[in-house]
């Protein structure tokens, strides 16, 4: 659903057109995501259809018509913009697919695998603080806090690997 | 690169009676000068051990530990004690500064006793107060000073004898996250200017954001030795962030 509030967020900035909202969208991701002009129009429809947002004047160059918040579609993004999210956790990368598999297949070997993990988490706190500061540089503060909040990612990461690992060792002593 | 320091199967036993593992069991590693190497792990891995030994503050069970070209198993206790004040400057968690001493005293101390000559020594400190942002503490006593500033007394005192190591253990573990991050700055700088680091730490951003290298001990042993690549820019697409689609 973010993507309809995304562009109800910039739309509540200026009027603008898909185009734009892709450009804007992109530009405000710091070109972490790129977005498809199909979804956007396709999105800006959908929007118009259930009133949050209307032409905001007749089209212009390329026929690129304009859009504007209504004054419902500004609601939905007060309203949007208080709520807490409280999606179900996605554990969407596919190490952790690995991990099952690697316990049950033979010769899936854990350990080597997970101080692989290790190195390219580490590896990665380094290329985050990079990003990080070239943002500050840039003046993008609202980039720095992603960045921020992808390198506390990466140390949770770091530590489960730590105890996977840790787990593993202490299972083997075991038995 | 020159090899400053090398362990050689070092093992390490504390003799406690009760015939436990090893704090360090058959480590082997080198660092070469100019290196800023951080050592991770979890407690009780043998961090702090490694640095001590390296330190010369503790000779091993087994195995050779050089330092600079010396093997500090063989030194007397007198010139292990000379190899310490001229070899190592070593950084504290909690700075271990001496509370009767101003800041200027405290720096100029390891000088005192390494018999250095006064006017150079002199110098050599207030170089050392300038680079660390502390000349107008000069004359304060430690107890008047924030964490952060006392720790970059600390590191001015560990440098005094132009160590060719700079040994640091938990050294942004007793400040505050800001003070923290200039400390870690500080230190880079300092590798960047030549100076070689090793750092004991378990805070794996500061480690990856400061240092070349970081070494993983686990139970006594090197598990990873990981240096970083820093071929190219980083891409800004390292990050995704995800905007599920409009389902109706």
């Amino acid at each position: 659903m973010s993507l309809k509030f995304g562009i109800l967020g910039l739309l509540a900035e200026q009027p603008l057109h898909a185009y734009s909202v892709k450009a804007r969208f992109e530009d405000l991701l710091g070109g972490s995501w790129e977005v498809n002009i199909g979804q956007v129009s396709t999105t800006l429809q959908r929007l118009e259809r259930d009133r949050l947002v209307e032409p905001a004047a007749a089209r212009g160059e390329r026929g690129r018509l304009p859009y504007r918040l209504t004054e419902e579609g500004r609601k939905a993004l007060d309203a949007w913009l208080t709520e807490p999210e409280s999606e179900p956790q996605q554990l969407r990368e596919a190490i952790y697919l690995k991990l099952l598999l690697a316990a049950r297949v033979a010769n899936g070997d854990l350990p080597s695998l997970l101080a692989r993990q290790r190195r390219v988490y580490l590896q990665r706190l380094k290329d985050l603080a990079v990003l990080e500061q070239k943002a500050k540089s840039a003046g993008r503060d609202d980039l720095v806090l992603l960045y921020k909040g992808a390198v506390l990612h990466t140390e949770a990461d770091l530590k489960w690997v730590d105890v996977c690992a840790q787990e593993i060792r202490t299972g083997s002593d075991r038995r | 690169m020159t090899t400053l320091v090398e362990l050689t199967q070092v093992t390490k036993t504390y003799d406690d009676g009760a015939g436990g593992r090893p704090a360090l069991d058959a480590v082997s590693l080198a660092i070469g000068s100019g290196e800023f190497t951080a050592i991770m792990g979890p407690s009780g891995s043998g961090k702090s051990t490694l640095l001590n030994l390296v330190a010369g503050l503790d000779r091993p069970s087994a195995g050779r530990v050089t330092v600079a070209g010396e093997d500090l198993g063989r030194l007397s206790e007198a010139r292990l004690a000379r190899f310490r004040r001229s070899e190592v400057g070593f950084v504290f968690q909690f700075f271990n500064l001496l509370g009767n001493l101003t800041v200027l005293e405290n720096v100029l101390l390891p000088a005192q006793l390494h018999s250095g000559r006064p006017a150079q020594v002199g110098a050599r400190a207030k170089e050392l107060l300038a680079r660390l942002d502390i000349t107008g503490l000069a004359d304060r006593y430690p107890a008047r000073l924030s964490g952060g500033q006392q720790q970059r007394v600390a590191i001015a005192r560990a440098l005094i004898n132009r160590p060719p190591l700079l040994l640091a253990d938990e050294p942004t573990g007793a400040v505050d996250t800001h003070s923290g991050e200039q400390i870690m700055e500080l230190i880079e700088g300092l590798n960047r200017e030549g100076q070689t680091v090793l750092l004991v730490t378990h805070d794996a951003k500061l480690a990856t954001r400061h240092a070349g290298r970081v070494i993983t001990l686990i139970d006594g042993r090197v598990d990873d030795d990981t240096r970083f690549e820093s071929s190219g820019p980083v891409p800004e697409s390292l990050v995704t962030v995800r905007i599920p689609e409009e389902q109706r």
